[in-house]
């Protein structure tokens, strides 16, 4: 059968990945909070050095959590043409911001210096680094556990009538819900083009083609999230759900000697990143 | 004995508009005792989902009251002890499901009438035995087949201890066999104690009720034990309801061999009566 239609099997999201390794153990808040930490300090690190240590670091994690690299490959490969936009754009117009070192090129407008190589190469790595980073986040934590560990951490806020716990249901309802609109709109599809809708034979270029196919799926669909909403609404009322009301929670995460000890190595090496002066 | 759900005088409409209400329940009384497995039956229209609708609080009458264990459904303050006696399973599976995992989702009712942890574990546990969906504890929903998913709405329903649950045609989406797990969860529930209601258009699935109640038009017209309503074969037939299948068989069987019972209702009996006619049992 072709998989043309087949949109609920090729969900990426809350792809888990269960191997039991030391990092899936971990308390997901701190896991949460290092991936947090590290992704600043190498958004702001701009050596080579640095960046390789994050490069070796994030594939270090890959090894870690016994999670096939090739995971993690296949999240880089769609940003790819993205990484090599953004490198020549850079390399051929920032170099007038970032002018300092050797001078390689200069004509007209497009001045090519080694600090906008230095720029183009550190961007390109930073890229693949979080996107490595965050694939280990997110293949190693269910999506469960990742909203609670937001709703932990953002807990303090509470304070500040920050609506948190709704926060909270509002993303755990539509991630539960993902698969079922997906499921839907297969369906949907399949009805359409037995019918004699044409989906997706427009070249990919034509997006204003290719967003009218779309049209006869995605209002069909409001409709029936709507109508799913009413009647989620009534079943959550029925089980005394009642918006801003003080109620408990099932799932909750004690972390141990060994989670404060993780967090202390990913602060160390955030620090690392963000405040050692590396000779490149 | 009290009742536990007291209907007085209760008439319900819709809006349509400013101007037009479409009438659907017309001056019903009814009580429900502790214990009771009911069935309310009524072709599509009949207000048999909106009578269920009545029983907790979901809706309120537009007059007369419905009491549950004392308490008025129109008083907002009692909402929650409403809520937490009646408890209500709806017809879309999918659809009253909330969270990723079913042993959360079973949960989500005890987080929100504040159950502490600890207790809140032992329930979860055991709600998902009864319902026999222990295994699957740590599964994402949309896992699960549509019979599964409804047993979890049930467990999530059960943890809450409620003394009555409402199955608003909780069976209409599900295939046989989803269907003949369900009916079989609250066979068991009932034994256990559980006043059950359960709105439905299977005649099988009314049959194996303790009390039927036929509504046509928003008003209850028959009421009693399937037995009693089965044999208004020719009523039935007029309100666009039949009665079980095996009921029917039993009846073309009467026609021709006179001896053999039309009084049949359950497909055990069914098979009986059989195996009786065969042996020479009857009328010999």
């Amino acid at each position: 059968m072709s998989s043309e239609f087949d949109i609920s099997r090729n969900i990426t999201i809350g792809q888990y990945v269960p191997t039991g390794s030391f990092i899936h153990r971990l308390d997901p808040r701190i896991k949460l909070l290092i991936f947090v930490f590290l992704v600043v300090a190498i958004a702001l690190n701009t050596s080579y050095i640095g960046n390789a240590v994050g490069l070796i670091l994030s594939l270090y994690l890959f090894w870690a959590s016994k999670i096939p690299i090739s995971y993690g490959l296949s999240g880089v490969k769609p940003a790819i043409p993205f990484i090599i936009i953004l490198a020549v754009l850079q390399l051929l117009f920032q170099g007038q911001l970032f002018s300092g070192g050797k001078v390689f090129v200069d004509y007209g407008f497009i001045l090519i210096t080694s600090e906008s190589i230095r720029l183009v190469i550190v961007s390109a790595v930073r890229f693949i680094e979080i996107i490595f980073l965050s694939s280990v986040l997110t293949l190693s934590t269910s999506t469960t556990e990742l909203t609670h560990s937001i709703q932990s951490l953002l807990s303090p806020l509470k304070k500040m009538n920050f609506p948190v716990h709704e926060i909270s249901l509002i993303t755990t309802i539509s991630i539960r819900f993902v698969p079922t609109f997906a499921i839907e709109m297969e369906k949907m599809m399949k009805a359409q083009a037995s019918r004699g809708a044409d989906f997706g034979s427009g070249s990919w270029w034509r997006i204003i083609q290719r967003t009218k196919e779309m049209f006869p799926i995605i209002i069909p669909l409001f409709n029936i999230a709507l109508a799913r909403a009413e009647d989620l609404i009534l079943a959550m009322e029925a089980r005394c759900y009642t918006p801003g009301g003080e109620r408990s929670t099932y799932s909750v995460y004690k972390a141990v000697t060994k989670d404060y000890l993780i967090l202390l190595v990913g602060l160390l090496l955030t620090l690392l990143l963000l405040f050692y002066p590396f000779p490149i | 004995m009290d009742p536990i759900i007291r209907l007085e005088n209760v008439s319900f409409s819709y809006k349509i508009n400013e101007k037009t209400k479409v009438s659907v329940l017309k001056n019903i009384s009814l009580s429900i005792f502790p214990g009771e497995y009911v069935a309310i039956i009524g072709h599509n229209g009949s207000g048999k989902s909106t009578l269920s609708k009545l029983l907790n609080g979901i809706l309120t009458p537009d007059h007369g009251e419905v009491w549950v264990h004392g308490h008025n459904t129109k008083d907002t303050n009692k909402k929650r002890a409403i809520r937490q006696a009646v408890g209500m399973v709806f017809q879309h599976p999918d659809n009253q499901i909330v969270a990723t995992i079913v042993e959360e989702d079973v949960a989500f009712g005890l987080e929100n009438i504040g159950v502490p942890r600890e207790e809140m574990k032992k329930r979860v546990d055991e709600a998902l035995n009864v319902v026999k969906m222990s295994p699957f504890r740590h599964r994402p929903p949309h896992h699960l087949s549509g019979g599964q998913k409804q047993r979890v709405a049930i467990a999530g329903v059960l943890a809450m201890q409620p003394e009555c649950i409402v199955f608003d045609e909780a069976t209409s989406m599900l295939d046989s066999f989803g269907r003949k797990e369900v009916i079989q969860v609250m066979r068991q529930m009932n034994n256990m104690g559980m006043t059950i209601i359960t709105v439905t258009h299977h005649m099988s699935e009314a049959a194996e009720a303790g009390r039927i109640i036929v509504v046509e038009d928003g008003e209850i017209v028959m009421d009693g034990t399937p037995r009693e309503i089965f044999k208004h074969k020719q009523e039935l037939e007029a309100l666009k309801l039949e009665v079980p299948s095996v009921s029917q068989m039993a009846e073309v069987i009467h026609r021709q061999f006179a001896d053999f019972s039309r009084d049949i209702i359950h497909e055990h009996e069914f098979i009986g009566e059989v195996e009786e006619f065969l042996s020479g049992g009857v009328g010999s």
